[in-house]
């Protein structure tokens, strides 16, 4: 009974035990590691913006026209405050990755090895939604000043709704890029676009049926607004 | 410098001309309606104003497809005697070609200029090809300063309808007065005379391929002659009538482009209009008549429909360059009824100023900043209309004036905040 118990439960306790003992360090390791990074990100996200700050990294940057780039994509933060906040975050995913790896497990290794392979879609997404995000800003921004210009009440609504659209088909590049569920990405977004589409001409049909009608009776029968005759020059 | 004559029968007819003294250049795209008339006028002012002079008419067409150019060709004063004239001595040249880059009066100055330098005329003039009102004394009082008088730029001066030349009234004339001390009246008149020195000049400066090449040509013209210091002078030619300009253009571009114009000026000329203190009237040429002219109907309603919504939706964009107490009171006037509208000079200044820095700033995409700019300047407007509803012309001319006042009173200003620095520090 006694081996029996010994074999079955005490033998891979002490196994086990052994392990948590030989494995404890290299957790302990990982967590100082980590916790150093974080602390170290905070510390150069200061030590870095106080650096761009002194060498006027923002008057050289609006003076190569980087911050119209980013105040036309709706970025008001200045290049020094983005650039050191980069920096931070850099150092503690750099930690982050150094203290998986100290934990010498195969599965995490593999799990990173596959990670290092994936990074390039990564950062290729991420450079889409970073431009798509811009683009958003700058067509929606453009259709809204198009729009009052126009005189259209829904000038408002016009804005936003091009802003969205162009972000959304950033988002799905960004995913395709991902490989996160391909096909379903392209038909959702699909979908959702061909939805708005429809509800909007089924809303202007039904709804503006009557203006459309007089629309065109006054463009057919010649009888348009009355039209300001200033001339402008 | 390049040259954009690229026709060989062109070059064919510059040869056969070989020089001459005068040359009145006419821009024109689709104006088969019109421009019979201006050949016309321009014919007859030949010949009644420079016998002994050896003209040439240039007409610069921009692709018209309504045979434009067919009607320049075919248009001749055959019985000068019912104008009371004996046939000239020197017979009149015609030209009429295609201009070349992009679609504007701008590039079809050019190709007048280039005419004008090759054939080196003493003097030019360029008329609008729509103009309803135009005389032979046209073509007399925009030449003859040039030719007798020793001025490089003729200016015109017009009787308009109070409602009329409402970006002239508002920003351009009272704005180039401010910067550089000059009373020039229609800065973007359209119909201007200048020496062949002075047209040579402009064919030195390559900006064809920006705002100057559309509707910027005309305040480009001005201020280039002003800060160039060449001699300038006004010209009074009566009544600017003509055919609705461009009906399909949109004000928003319109304003776009001159005021564009106006603020890559500034931006050229710092240094010339910072210097400048006051204004003074120029020399002003022309028999001063008043005329009677046509009523301009106007939407008072929908002009402040637009305002409002431009102030509803447009806010976020002016917050980040117009100072907060001017858009409290922009706020404010939204809410006011079609009587009470009003948008004080002071306040309106204060704005125009805010675009010229935030352009000259660089702070977001030119195109939707100065596009922005739109429902306040038809805001501004509304305002004027309502003030001026019941004001005769002189009342209208002296609230110009006053407003021309406040834009130099608050140049300092303008200065100051022109030469801050552009970048800023953030923590």
């Amino acid at each position: 009974m006694n081996d029996f118990l010994k074999k079955v439960i005490i033998e891979p306790l002490d196994r086990f035990w052994e392990r948590v003992l030989q494995f404890l360090p290299d957790i302990l390791t990982s967590i100082l590691i980590f916790i150093l990074g974080i602390v170290l990100g905070l510390i150069f996200r200061k030590l870095f913006l106080r650096f761009f700050n002194t060498i006027k990294v923002d008057k050289f940057s609006e003076r190569y026209g980087f911050v119209e780039i980013l105040k036309k994509g709706g970025i008001k933060e200045p290049v020094s405050f983005i650039l050191s906040r980069l920096i931070g975050w850099l150092t503690i995913i750099i930690f982050f990755i150094v203290a998986l790896r100290s934990l010498n497990v195969p599965a995490i290794e593999q799990i990173l090895e596959r990670f290092f392979l994936y990074l390039p879609n990564i950062f290729v997404a991420v450079i889409i939604l970073f431009f798509g995000y811009l683009l958003s800003n700058f067509l929606g921004r453009a259709a809204l000043i198009a729009a009052v210009n126009a005189g259209w009440k829904v000038s408002g609504l016009v804005g936003r709704l091009v802003k969205l659209t162009v972000f959304l088909l950033a988002v799905t590049m960004a995913l395709e890029q991902l490989d996160i569920g391909r096909g379903t990405i392209v038909i959702a977004f699909a979908i959702i676009f061909g939805g708005i589409v429809l509800a909007l001409a089924i809303a202007f049909g039904l709804g503006g049926r009557d203006i459309a009608k007089e629309y065109l009776e006054k463009k057919i029968k010649g009888e348009e607004e009355k039209k300001d005759e200033i001339s402008h020059l | 410098m390049d040259s954009i004559i690229l026709r060989k029968e062109i070059h064919k007819r510059i040869d056969e001309i070989k020089k001459a003294d005068i040359l009145v250049g006419i821009p024109s795209y689709n104006n088969a309606r019109t421009i019979g008339h201006v050949v016309k006028a321009v014919q007859t002012g030949f010949a009644k104003y420079f016998p002994d002079k050896k003209c040439v008419l240039v007409n610069s067409d921009g692709g018209s497809r309504d045979g434009t150019m067919e009607v320049v060709k075919n248009t001749t004063i055959e019985d000068f005697q019912s104008v009371l004239l004996h046939h000239r001595v020197e017979p009149i040249w015609k030209i009429a070609t295609p201009y070349h880059g992009i679609p504007g009066k701008g590039s079809a100055f050019r190709t007048i200029f280039e005419i004008a330098d090759a054939l080196n005329v003493k003097a030019c003039a360029v008329v609008d090809s729509d103009l309803r009102s135009i005389t032979p004394e046209w073509i007399e009082l925009l030449i003859k300063p040039v030719l007798e008088g020793g001025f490089d730029y003729v200016s015109p001066l017009y009787h308009r309808h109070k409602y009329d030349g409402t970006i002239t009234n508002s920003i351009v004339y009272p704005l180039t007065r401010a910067l550089y001390g000059k009373h020039i009246r229609q800065p973007i008149g359209g119909d201007f005379g200048f020496s062949g020195k002075l047209a040579s000049f402009y064919l030195t400066k390559n900006l064809w391929d920006t705002d100057v090449a559309r509707y910027g040509i005309d305040i480009w013209m001005t201020t280039t002659a002003i800060a160039n210091k060449f001699k300038i002078c006004q010209a009074f030619l009566g009544a600017k009538i003509h055919d609705a300009k461009d009906p399909g253009a949109d004000l928003s571009s319109m304003l776009y482009q001159v005021v564009g114009a106006t603020f890559d000026l500034m931006e050229t000329y710092q240094d010339v209009w910072k210097t400048i203190k006051g204004s003074e009237p120029v020399p002003t040429f022309g028999f001063r008549y008043d005329v009677g002219l046509e009523p301009i109907s106007v939407n008072l309603e929908r002009m402040i429909e637009k305002f409002r919504l431009g102030v509803k939706e447009l806010m976020e964009i002016w917050k980040i360059f117009i100072p907060s107490e001017i858009l409290d009171f922009l706020s404010k006037s939204a809410k006011f009824s079609k009587e009470e509208f009003h948008i004080p000079d002071e306040l309106w200044v204060d704005i125009i100023y805010s675009f010229a820095i935030a352009s000259r700033r660089k702070i977001m995409n030119r195109e939707h900043l100065l596009k922005s700019l739109t429902p306040l300047y038809i805001g501004k407007i509304a305002s004027f209309i309502i003030e001026a509803w019941d004001s005769s012309a002189s009342e209208v001319e002296q609230k110009i004036e006053r407003l021309g006042i406040t834009f130099e009173n608050k140049k300092d200003l303008l200065i100051e905040n022109w030469q801050q620095q552009k970048g800023v520090c953030h923590e």
